[in-house]
């Protein structure tokens, strides 16, 4: 049931504001992107169709909290085939900005572990310039379980056979212990101040 | 020919995951004579992991600056390296404000949209060409193979190089080094579910088995790939989804780069093939 009271009428505007979702209104809802997606073969309520017809009615805490933004590969299947340039694999990056905002300030609770590995990323490339495995993993891990002894044992359970695996192969060694580091990293710096998020 | 130097944009798993990648992308245009010129310095392009367009574009102005001061285009073996270069090319070319907003920030990101990013696949056939290549190639290739391009070769439409649901810039180049193509259309263009490893590797973990599996099914020596995080899935991690989906798969997994330098004449070694985590002893045996 939609509440009209909860509607945000702001919401379209504020999609429409970030760089991607601009196209959000040619939306006419033919479906032809949710068909298309890979996704839906696995999480059975997936529909990037309903997630815009949800945002066009203003319906933002909803749109915002669904889980399901969160499970998108991000490859571009759908705006390939979208016949109105609707450019949803962006729009959804969109969205999801506007929800990771709002889980910063407290509004929502994503139940997703995707923004804390984001955002871990994104910490070692302004940190190196360039993605080190391990910081990333150091991070990421410990964040997503809760605790650090948690987070290092998810770590061993994931990584065990696949870093030996690699070892044997030398794409592993002392080496991938220590970043890679970019060596103009004032540069770096100053792009994620003026531009990472905040 | 008309390429004769490119600036090399190697991406992060360069030096680890995709190793034998890098090795055999430096190793094939040295072969074709094609110099390449590491991107000095070069910083990470955002992967799939930086959903802000304009951290992206920042990013990459920088190491398109640096190729534009060579005054060269950029290639890449890496599908979403490609993706984010070109993409953040396309925007800076097209808009001032925002140029001047991204060399704001730092000198080093003053570009002048004066060059282009490519991929590798892209060079190989559309600009080397495929007569180019065929008159420089000693062995012939007996393999059944599965070609698969994954994301970003077909789409999005601006940045894309081949077609969206049935890409055949592989299919040619294989065939041309006596590969057969096995049936795997409906596979080629389907996410390897990377992006998804990390955080939801239960769905990762099944599309990728079914891309292996259909390969399988079609009776392929082994899968070729153009990007490293395609690599990274159905090879590098092919024994974690044996052993969590309890499946045997056992394929072999090959970037391009190594299959068109086998067909090149270079040794199994300098292409990095003892590096692939699947053995590919079975695959050498049957180049000729
Ligand atoms: S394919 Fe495009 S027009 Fe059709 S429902 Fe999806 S976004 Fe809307
Ligand atoms: S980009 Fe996301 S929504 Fe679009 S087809 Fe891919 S997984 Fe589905």
């Amino acid at each position: 049931m939609i509440k009209t009271w909860e509607l945000d009428p702001n919401f379209k505007e504020e999609i429409m504001n970030e760089r991607g979702g601009e196209h959000l209104t040619a939306c006419f809802q033919c479906s032809t992107c949710t068909l298309g997606c890979p996704i839906i073969d696995y999480v059975p309520s997936y529909n990037p169709r309903k997630i815009i017809q949800m945002s066009l009615l203003g319906m933002r805490k909803e749109v915002l909290s669904n889980p399901d933004l969160w499970v998108c590969l991000i490859c571009q299947t759908c705006t390939a085939r979208c016949p109105q340039d609707v450019r949803i694999s962006d729009l959804l990056g969109a969205i999801r900005r506007i929800a990771d905002k709002e889980a910063e300030a407290g509004n929502i609770k994503i139940d997703s572990s995707r923004p804390i590995f984001d955002k871990a990323f994104q910490h070692q490339l302004a940190k190196y310039g360039r993605l080190y495995d391990m910081g990333l993993a150091k991070e990421y891990y410990p964040k997503r379980e809760g605790s650090f002894f948690k987070g290092m044992m998810a770590m061993m359970n994931d990584y065990k056979d696949f870093g030996m695996r690699m070892f044997k192969k030398g794409k592993m060694g002392p080496k991938a212990m220590f970043p890679e580091k970019v060596k103009d990293l004032a540069v770096m710096k100053k792009i994620f101040e003026e531009m990472g998020e905040k | 020919m008309s390429v004769t130097k490119l600036a090399y944009y190697p991406g992060c798993p360069s030096d680890a995951t995709a190793m034998e990648q890098d090795m055999s992308t430096k190793a094939v245009f040295e072969k074709l004579g094609v110099e390449l010129v590491e991107v000095e310095d070069w910083n990470c392009c955002g992967a799939a992991e930086v959903e802000d367009p304009e951290l992206v574009y920042a990013l990459n102005a920088r190491n398109l600056a640096i190729a534009e001061k060579e005054g060269l285009d950029i290639v890449t073996p890496c599908s979403i390296c490609y993706y984010n270069l070109e993409r953040s090319n396309i925007a800076l070319k097209a808009d001032d404000e925002l140029r001047a907003k991204v060399k704001g920030i730092d000198s080093a990101l003053d570009y002048n949209g004066k060059i282009k990013a490519k991929h590798v696949l892209d060079v190989f056939v559309n600009d080397i060409g495929l007569e180019e290549l065929s008159s420089k190639m000693s062995k012939k290739l007996n393999l059944k193979v599965a070609p698969y391009y994954g994301c970003y070769i077909g789409r999005p439409p601006e940045t894309a190089f081949d077609d969206p649901d049935d890409p055949d810039s592989m299919d040619k180049l294989i065939e041309l080094m006596g590969g057969e193509i096995v049936p795997f259309s409906q596979m080629k263009t389907l996410c390897c579910g990377g992006p998804l490893m990390m955080t939801r590797s239960d769905i990762a973990f099944e599309m990728a088995m079914k891309i292996l599996d259909t390969a399988k099914s079609a009776g392929a020596d082994c899968i070729a790939l153009a990007c490293p995080l395609c690599g990274m899935m159905l090879d590098c991690k092919q024994a974690d989804i044996e052993k969590a989906l309890h499946v045997e798969i056992d394929m072999p997994v090959v970037y391009i780069t190594q299959l068109l330098g086998l067909a090149l004449g270079i040794d199994a070694n300098e292409l990095g093939l003892n590096k692939n985590a699947v053995d590919t002893k079975d695959i050498l045996g049957k180049v000729v």
